[in-house]
């Protein structure tokens, strides 16, 4: 499934998909497929569904314009696997763009935890992050 | 952090990851994908994965990669604001039929027969608590995304749903008001559990006799069913690949573990005593971990005269996580027999299990918890886990962090004595009363 068909799952407005504002958010009705029989007493049934929290948009930052003669942080968040990947990558690095630094963290904490001070860290002495998430 | 940053995920997240960066603000976030999984591979493997292309794109992975930090934002990618989140119309109309159909196929349900939410059937059930229906009962999410609100309306239609009656209503408002979902997203499968204490027992007709774990009375069937389908609806639990991860799944899940104390035939203080209550006092427990064990599997249950239940249980414990605790669930004739053996508290039994559930380092390292939860507090110095991990692998160390890892429960028919133990944590005791 693509992107915009996944998030169009959320139900977020149009705003958050595209540009466009033609595409409004149709309300969800009930549908089967099987049109009622004409003798069929109708009901009227509560959606269950909670309340969602509206979504902020976040702007991305802006990109580099090369990441040559850049520091780029490889953040392990601690999933099994994640850290010997990057490991690779790094290796990857050093092969084929030798002028990239390459900065190895396993951030501290739990994989679910944040880590503020690896944060400062990055945004103070890196150009850019490739964070591994998953296993 | 204010600097171009790309997620680098393995293939099978891929929805998980997409919708979870929209639901945070992101919808258009540069994520890279490498096959699944990483896990169990070796650097060459790996090193494979690297140099070969991303699996949804089809891409080289490292070009993605750069051009993820590189390429100029588009105007989407630029985008603020605020915007809303529909869950669609607050009613649906249709035949009957037709309205199972969509509940079922709208994962509103647990995909079995619901009792539909109409208005009369809602204000029936509303008619169990005293509390608006308009009034804010908590938040909820099944994992690390922004949670949902939901009001007392919303339980009740969720209680309609799985079959409760209007008097079960404040047990699963005073769960709700936890905000803890039954289905949690991680690919651990987790199940969950409650203890119900106090005369709602009684008054509620629970089953806490013969098969007091089984399908033998309403409200045990249907306030545990109740948990899951709130789980779905209040907090968008459970949705595959989105809000649940669970690889295997937990049959659990249907209707959770429903745990009526049996208090009359306990020789011991009811839980919620145990947690500060007052005995007349109606509370619900939560409980989260991995699953149920029968205790005749146990090394030394087949001992015909003076079971040692103490030792039966801490054998039964040898391949439980400490990251969750170990809840024993011991019928009535299991309790009076360890109160027998001196155990004339929860409390004796508890500090006896701590100090004889061990393990040796080497195997504690082994285990898979240690290494995912543990191991990162230990090198934050968090204990014992720092002391744990320095010690040589030979050492013998509990197998669970702190006394205060293991909980009892006394519940059963007494047709025979035999416990069961679940390997799960304790999470928080609320009052049943005050949603009344």
């Amino acid at each position: 499934m693509n992107r915009r068909k996944l998030l169009s799952l959320l139900g977020m407005s149009p705003a958050l998909l595209a540009s466009s504002q033609g595409q409004a958010q149709q309300a969800k009705i009930a549908k089967s497929g099987k049109p009622p029989a004409a003798d069929d007493a109708h009901w009227s049934a509560l959606n269950p569904k909670g309340t969602p929290p509206p979504v902020r948009l976040i702007p991305m930052a802006p990109r580099l314009d090369s990441i040559h003669g850049k520091t780029i942080y490889l953040v392990d968040t601690g999933f099994m696997g994640g850290g010997t990947l990057l490991e690779q990558m790094q290796a990857w690095f050093n092969t084929n763009m030798p002028d990239v630094k390459v900065v190895f963290r396993k951030k501290a904490g739990p994989y679910m935890e944040d880590d503020p001070p690896l944060w400062k860290e990055i945004k103070e002495s890196g150009n850019a992050a490739i964070m591994a998430i998953g296993h | 952090m204010g600097i171009p940053s790309v997620p680098l995920v393995t293939k099978a997240f891929k929805d998980l990851a997409i919708l979870n960066a929209g639901k945070r603000g992101m919808p258009h976030e540069r994520i890279c994908f490498t096959p699944h999984p990483v896990w169990g591979k070796t650097p060459e493997e790996l090193r494979v994965y690297v140099d070969g292309p991303d699996p949804v794109t089809g891409k080289p992975l490292m070009k993605e990669v750069v051009d993820g930090l590189t390429v100029p934002l588009s105007d989407d990618e630029k985008k603020t604001g605020i915007v809303s989140v529909s869950v669609g119309p607050p009613t649906f109309t249709d035949t009957a039929e037709n309205l199972q159909e969509f509940y079922l196929n709208n994962g509103y349900t647990d995909f079995m027969p619901i009792v539909l939410p109409t208005q009369e059937k809602v204000d029936a059930m509303l008619k169990g608590t005293s509390h608006h229906p308009d009034e804010v009962v908590g938040k909820m999410a099944a994992g690390a995304y922004p949670p949902w609100s939901y009001t007392v309306r919303h339980v009740a239609a969720s209680a309609v749903m799985a079959g409760c009656r209007p008097e079960y209503l404040p047990i699963l408002l005073a769960i709700g008001s936890t905000g803890i979902a039954s289905l949690f997203s991680s690919t651990n499968s987790f199940a969950f559990s409650m203890i119900l204490n106090g005369p709602i027992r009684d008054k509620l007709e629970f089953n806490y006799g013969i098969g007091a774990l089984g399908p033998f009375a309403q409200a045990n069937a249907t306030i545990g069913r109740a948990w899951t389908i709130m789980s779905k609806n209040l907090g968008n639990g459970g949705i595959p690949g989105d809000t649940y991860l669970g690889s295997v799944g937990n049959n659990l899940n249907y209707n959770n573990v429903v745990i009526a104390e049996n208090e009359e035939a306990s020789p011991w203080d009811p839980f919620h005593v145990q947690r500060g209550f007052k005995k007349e006092e109606n509370v619900v427990s939560i409980f989260r971990g991995l699953g149920v064990v029968p205790g005749q599997v146990a090394r030394g249950s087949s001992v015909n005269t003076s079971p040692m239940f103490d030792a039966q249980l801490s054998d039964l414990f040898s391949t439980f996580t400490g990251f969750f605790g170990a809840l024993v669930i011991a019928d009535p004739l299991v309790a009076v027999r360890l109160k027998e053996q001196g155990y004339d508290t929860k409390q004796k039994l508890i500090d006896w299990l701590y100090k004889n559930t061990t393990q040796t380092v080497k195997d504690y390292k082994g285990r898979n918890y240690s290494y995912l939860f543990e191991y990162p507090q230990a090198l934050q110095g968090v204990e014992p886990f720092a002391t744990w991990y320095k010690l040589p692998d030979d050492a013998v160390i509990p197998h669970f962090p702190r006394a205060s890892s293991f909980n009892i429960v006394v519940t059963g028919g007494q047709t025979n004595a035999y416990p069961q133990a679940a390997n799960m944590s304790y999470g928080v005791s609320v009052s049943i009363d005050k949603w009344m």
